[in-house]
């Protein structure tokens, strides 16, 4: 009760207050639209990763058919901007359905599997040229139109969708979690046969999260190539669009909604805005250390090492 | 309710379950006795479909030898492991919710309610199942995750193995009283002789893989072959 107390100033200061503080700042609202996108990635990430314990390294290859269907619907096809945002959501379940065969594998084999399929995807639209333009790639893709005097096209207007398009997804996730689908996804993490005996499906329901997964991360993706208006293979199926969200996922909470956001905004943020101005090249490395350390001292992440440290203030008071 | 016709279960070249015949009728409590590695437990998981088996398993009118376990299970057979398996991470209410909403494909929270006071569960309905439950309380989730899925059948795997004499002896009163209030029938396995006596109607005996007796409680543990197959030694 107390959380839902607290939702409507929190929606409010993110719709109204950041546009109005840093809406003016082109390099701050980057940042914080580079970051959701992160966020948006990081949640469909958890949502295989964190409830289901599949760890995906493939989740560029949503990314990037996400990215792609929706540039070539709206440049070679006329879609609207935001009904190609949808149908990119859909272009990526395909893409997802061709992977459903590797739900039968476990740990280590499903996540090398599913990178190699990701793999298969980034060489499609660097052969494909006739309609991915290879490895020149596509530019000058339409950027979000203007609606009813809104110009989402503005720094603004993309942080406005991006923040509603994360913010629907992370409603979904939460539905998902506490849904009796979720429950089953925690349970047969740590024990396939506890399921199994009372009836679940564990391939199917495995399928499902999948398909949402892809769902979610190609219109991230797709939301993104209308941002930046331009896109290529090894952008667009780039590594660093599945290992910054796991970090993120990892990082901000295990298992918790706002984990992997509040994961990807911390994450990506201190990366440009601290670390990379003092370590301009490989400021990555930084990373890896915070997130080694950060499992060794709080394996369930950022929130609850938070959560851990206001219960002990409180008890000190 | 339940017919095993010739089930066998091979690993490479162990022959685990060989060619066993056996029947479950609805509301039957039968046990199922023998040494340690006769395959008791393989039969169980060939039966549930959690191993591969050959030969034919109906239940309820239907082959159910090449269905997947999921689908056991929502037909109506439950089972017990022998070593607990909770669904780690969710409490005890979660297990049962998961277990009734995929087993039967709904939700009554009353039955499940019914089910938590039926299994003593009641006061532990909040807790974390893997880390907050004593082994006696895990076995009776196990048997409350079963009974959310509102089972025609249920096999049950030792589940008094490893509680203490009191324990035992409300858990036996338990299952008894499953029997007539939930209206289910069991395939138990059983090392103790006299809970065995107290609780089945019927014996089945598996010595190496095979069936070599089945009866009455009386007839089968007076039987020659079987006292040999337990202790090694001829019948005083």
């Amino acid at each position: 009760m107390k959380q839902y107390k607290l939702l409507i100033p929190a929606l409010l200061a993110v719709y109204v207050a950041v546009p109005l503080v840093f809406g003016s700042d082109n390099y701050v609202m980057s940042l914080v639209i580079a970051s959701l996108v992160i966020g948006g990635i990081a949640l469909s990430w958890a949502l295989l990763g964190n409830l289901g314990g599949m760890v995906s390294f493939g989740h560029s290859a949503f990314f990037g058919v996400g990215a792609y269907a929706s540039a070539v619907l709206t440049m070679q096809h006329g879609v609207p901007v935001f009904l190609a945002m949808l149908l990119a959501g859909v272009a990526a379940i395909v893409s997802a359905i061709l992977m459903l065969p590797v739900l039968r594998l476990r740990g280590p084999y499903f996540a090398l599997a599913i990178l190699a399929y990701a793999h298969i995807f980034r060489i499609l639209a660097t052969e494909w040229t006739s309609v991915t333009g290879g490895s020149a790639g596509i530019a000058n893709i339409p950027r979000l139109p203007l609606v009813a005097s809104i110009d989402f096209g503005s720094k603004t207007g993309n942080y406005l969708v991006i923040l509603t398009i994360v913010l629907v997804f992370a409603a979904v996730y939460d539905m998902i979690r506490r849904s009796p689908h979720g429950l089953a996804l925690r349970a047969m993490h740590d024990s396939d046969d506890a399921t199994r005996v009372v009836g679940v499906n564990n391939t199917l329901l495995k399928g499902l999260m999948l398909l949402v997964s892809s769902f979610m991360c190609g219109v991230v993706g797709a939301f993104n190539v209308h941002y930046i208006n331009f896109l290529e293979p090894d952008y667009a199926f780039s590594t660093l669009w599945v290992t910054i969200p796991i970090v993120a996922a990892i990082f901000g909470g295990y298992r918790t909604i706002t984990g992997p956001l509040v994961g990807a905004v911390v994450v990506y943020l201190v990366d440009q805005l601290v670390v990379k101005s003092i370590i301009p090249t490989g400021h990555q490395l930084v990373l890896g250390v915070v997130l080694v350390a950060m499992i060794i001292a709080s394996p369930d992440g950022l929130l609850a090492l938070v959560r851990k440290f206001m219960r002990k203030n409180d008890a000190a008071a | 309710m339940l017919q095993l016709e010739n089930v066998t279960v091979r690993f490479g070249g162990l022959t685990a379950v060989n060619q066993v015949s056996l029947s479950v009728g609805s509301g039957d409590v039968v046990g199922l006795v023998g040494a340690n590695g006769a395959g008791k437990t393989t039969l169980f998981n060939a039966i549930s479909g959690l191993a591969r088996a050959g030969g034919r398993i109906v239940f309820d009118g239907r082959d159910v030898l090449r269905s997947p376990m999921y689908q056991r299970a929502r037909m109506g057979i439950g089972r017990t492991f022998q070593i607990p398996q909770p669904m780690h991470e969710l409490t005890v209410r979660q297990n049962l919710t998961v277990a009734q909403r995929f087993g039967t494909g709904g939700t009554d929270m009353r039955r499940i309610d019914e089910i938590l006071e039926f299994t003593n569960l009641s006061a532990k309905a909040g807790r974390d199942a893997a880390t907050g439950l004593a082994l006696s309380e895990l076995k009776a989730l196990e048997v409350a995750k079963a009974l959310a899925t509102n089972p025609k059948l249920l096999l049950l795997d030792e589940v008094l193995a490893g509680l203490e004499t009191n324990g035992k002896r409300h858990f036996m009163n338990m299952l008894k009283q499953m029997h007539d209030t939930f209206k289910v029938g069991i395939l138990i396995i059983e090392h103790d002789i006299e809970t065995i006596s107290n609780l089945c109607q019927r014996v089945a005996v598996l010595n190496f893989g095979q069936l070599i007796a089945e009866g009455t409680p009386a007839e089968v543990f007076n039987d020659p072959e079987v006292v040999k197959s337990y202790t090694g030694a001829e019948h005083a």
